[in-house]
């Protein structure tokens, strides 16, 4: 497993160095600038030259990103320029937040693809497996920024059980904590868990299919044990790959729910920053989430290979 | 590698683990059913029911955007928590008349160069700090230091010399008479000079005002509790207030839906007609005017550089469609920059383009035109969209074909102080609301030396000045005023369309609310009511 981990980190190292690159140069190709911002639209050309100064904007572009490289090695992420306070404070604060929703829709991702996979696969009623395809389709067709304003809609304005929007953190008050997070997350998942769900459904199937099991009920074992002890374990391998691609899809979808539900996350960072050109959160961030990619990809393929021997041996 | 059989696990087997995860998450359903309810907790505690103040509870603000603490000192699209920290020197009343707040008294100088300023005693900072002449005397100086962004910083900058007379009297001179003085005082907060480096990060926001920071979570808001030793006797009613971001327009009027906020001025004007009809809310208008809807247009691009052509324009669009489309209704149409509570407002003035498509295409004709092709230049956010698609409909019944070019704000901002605008853009500014010198001093806009539409004239250039250095009062200010806007219709490169002021929705519960005249939201007077 050591070997197999080594052998991966190389090529991580590099996605980092290519990701670090890519993230220094867009935000510079973008026009407007975070002086501008700070300036306001009534500032003289004076204010803006100072501000340009103090921010050290005034630097060629190599030393900017030298700098900016070598204060990250030190684990100085340096101060925001526009939102104000330390980068490394902000993103924080974002993080604890986006890492919660992101956690709390993989729950929702695991035991509603679960569901709908193994209900889709062994379902012997024709009703049953029609209403499991619609429900994936319709999980997957319907955008989150329209299931958002809907699940908003019906529990918080309408049966007025369930908030509409904000946080209130799990870990200080875990009973209010998990009503702000339901609607989001169960938002955030819906599309993952049909994609989960259908994956599955085939994986079943195609087991459900094998000789194996044919010569096993012939034996005389009950399709519940067969399902649960042989199909089920057989089919999870490539389903753990996509939820680990999906938790990719889910940690970029959230910018987009955070919006919605008040959610105060990376993605509301993110996207406050972009706006005001926050040159220092905006570059931190996307190295954050490509460095999060990498390592849910790296685990991913490390549990693969841990519930698939053949893949660690080649 | 040919091993067929593995050594025996030490770790848990996978069926393990997944039987763990699936009772894990079953546990975990079953705990949701809590005995809190979120939805009840969220709304604000009202105070004994019956008529009159009442103390206690928490109300909660939607914003659309976070607290920006690097913008502290200068005008931002959220400045609401301003005057709930901090207090300033004055504050205008609707007739734009100064009233005391840290300053409790003035004189001016009689060669209107400088002013006398009495200040209140007893006052403290929420660290316990007594405030005095010397923290007037920073926070003056602070907002000449560019770094500040701050908008009025030309109006700082006129004060040249300070004479303290004790803790609590103090002289400002200045380099030349300017008549906005009251202007800075209510835009300027007094801020505890200690602190202030860790004010503009946002660690620490020690003020005078009624209420004191508890916590600034970015993204997220602002916590605010009562300052016990405010020194209005007996104020603030409320036990403190929360300002929430909700970005998002829906979950905005969600949020007030459903109680979890009770005051918002962020709601879009297409959204208006629903927090019409939901019974616990009400909306209110300040008609003061904080902003206001233009066409800019840049003088030195053919054929805009005729200014016959520039009125065409002016004639050419439905400024009561835009504001019955676009804000709900809520405004004032307006060909000049001036709310209605300005001195330099006229019925005539503000009518003096009416919608007249006819005397737009005769015009252009004059100007030896039938057909034109202009980029128009806008934010890419909905409300801003809007208002330059109208325009877009309108000019081009007049034969004036208008290519959009959405932009974000950061690159509007910097083509907006760069002068690098293409012919046309629409946008918003502010600065009107105060005294009508400010505008052409602060509003870049409209600046005489340097503004976007690259307009320069010696006749503006003298009239501002001389409007910003002549007594606010008296036969000769009316002249000036009406000269200013005499030469903002007559040249027509900023094309004034709707006037905004700031539109409250409010739980019906929430009384004594007010906002001064740069957005600073004054809670000194609220209660929720039983």
């Amino acid at each position: 497993m050591r070997g197999y981990l080594l052998r991966r980190l190389p090529s991580a190292l590099l996605v980092l160095l290519v990701a670090s690159f890519v993230a220094f140069a867009v935000l510079r190709l973008v026009p407007g600038d975070p002086a501008a911002v700070l300036a306001g639209p009534d500032a003289s050309p004076g204010t803006e030259a100072a501000i340009r100064a103090r921010l050290g904007l005034d630097a060629p572009l190599h030393t900017q990103y030298l700098r900016w490289i070598g204060d990250l090695l030190t684990g100085d992420l340096g101060p925001s320029y526009a939102i104000g306070g330390q980068t490394a404070d902000l993103i924080g604060e974002g993080l604890g937040a986006t890492v919660e929703l992101t956690l709390g829709a993989l729950l929702f991702v695991v035991v509603l693809g679960a569901a709908l996979g193994i209900l889709g696969a062994t379902s012997r009623n024709r009703w049953v497996g029609a209403t499991v395809r619609i429900l994936t389709t319709a999980a997957l067709a319907v955008p989150p920024f329209v299931t958002g304003v809907l699940l908003v809609l019906l529990f918080a304005v309408v049966l007025g059980v369930l908030p509409p929007g904000g946080r209130v953190p799990l870990l200080d008050a875990p009973d209010l904590g998990v009503q702000y997070l339901l609607l989001p997350a169960l938002c955030l998942a819906l599309p993952s868990a049909a994609v989960l769900g259908r994956y599955l459904k085939d994986g079943i199937e195609r087991a459900l299919a094998e000789d194996y099991v044919r010569t096993a009920t012939a034996a005389g074992i009950a399709p519940r044990r067969l399902l649960w002890h042989h199909a089920l374990p057989n089919a999870l391998p490539p389903v753990v790959t996509l939820l680990g691609m999906q938790t990719g899809h889910l940690l970029g979808g959230a910018v987009l729910v955070e919006a919605i539900f008040a959610w105060p996350g990376l993605g509301q960072l993110a996207e406050q920053a972009l706006v005001r050109r926050d040159y220092p959160v905006v570059q931190d961030l996307l190295l954050l989430l490509v460095t999060v990619f990498v390592l849910v990809q790296l685990l991913t393929d490390l549990v693969h290979a841990w519930l698939d021997p053949r893949i660690r041996w080649e | 590698m040919t091993e067929l059989y593995s050594s025996t696990p030490s770790a848990p087997s996978r069926r393990t683990t997944l039987r763990a995860a699936g009772g894990g998450t079953l546990l975990l359903g079953l705990g949701l059913a809590g005995c809190r309810s979120a939805v009840s907790e969220a709304e604000a505690p009202a105070g004994k029911a019956g008529a009159g103040p009442r103390r206690g509870g928490i109300v909660t603000v939607a914003v659309n955007s976070d607290f920006t603490p690097s913008l502290l000192f200068a005008q931002s699209g959220q400045s609401l928590q301003q005057r709930l920290i901090y207090n300033t020197l004055t504050r205008y009343d609707d007739r734009l008349k100064p009233q005391p707040e840290l300053a409790t008294s003035w004189e001016h100088a009689e060669d209107g160069r400088g002013i006398t300023l009495k200040l209140r005693t007893g006052v403290t900072f929420h660290d316990g700090r007594p405030f005095t002449a010397d923290d007037v005397i920073f926070a003056v100086k602070n907002l000449q230091n560019p770094l500040r962004a701050a908008q009025l910083r030309a109006t700082a900058a006129a004060v040249t010399g300070f004479e303290k007379r004790g803790d609590h009297e103090l002289v400002l001179r200045l380099a030349h008479p300017v008549n906005n003085l009251f202007d800075l005082f209510e835009f300027m907060v007094i801020t505890d000079r200690n602190s202030v480096e860790d004010a503009v990060t946002g660690k620490k926001l020690n003020g005078t005002g009624p209420f004191k920071l508890t916590k600034w979570s970015p993204g997220s808001g602002l916590s605010l509790t009562r300052n016990e030793k405010y020194w209005q006797p007996d104020r603030p009613y409320l036990d403190g207030v929360e300002l929430r971001v909700v970005p998002q327009a829906d979950a905005l009027l969600s949020s007030l839906r459903t109680g979890q906020s009770q005051l918002s001025f962020s709601v879009p004007g297409k959204n208006l007609a629903v927090v019409a009809a939901t019974p616990e809310l009400a909306i209110s208008q300040y008609t003061t005017g904080g902003g206001a809807y233009y066409l800019g247009v840049n003088t030195t691009v053919a054929p805009l550089n005729d200014k016959t052509v520039r009125q065409a324009l002016a004639r050419a669009i439905d400024r009561e469609r835009i504001l019955k489309q676009v804000l709900g209704g809520y405004g004032l149409a307006s060909a000049t920059p001036w709310p209605k509570s300005s001195p330099a407002f006229t019925e005539a003035g503000r009518t003096h383009y009416t919608y007249d498509p006819g005397k737009a295409r005769e015009l252009l004709k004059s100007a030896g035109h039938t057909r034109l092709d202009l980029p128009l230049l806008h934010i890419n956010l909905p409300g801003d969209t809007a208002v330059a698609e109208a325009i877009q409909y309108d000019l081009k019944q007049i034969g004036v074909q208008v290519t959009l070019q959405p932009t974000d704000p950061a690159t509007a901002q910097k083509n907006l102080i760069s002068q690098k605008m293409p012919g046309l853009w629409a946008m918003s500014h502010s600065f009107a609301q105060v005294q009508p010198s400010t505008l052409a001093v602060s509003a870049y806009p409209f600046n005489e030396a340097k503004n976007t539409s690259k307009f320069r004239s010696a006749a503006y250039t003298k009239v501002v000045r001389e409007a910003w250095t002549t007594p606010g009062t008296g036969a000769r200010a009316n002249a000036l005023r009406q000269q200013i806007t005499d030469t903002l219709l007559d040249e027509a490169f900023i094309i004034d369309l709707v006037i905004r002021g700031a539109v409250q929705v409010s739980a019906k519960k929430l009384h004594g609310v007010t906002l001064n005249k740069f957005s600073y939201l004054n809670l000194d007077d609220a209660y929720l009511a039983g």
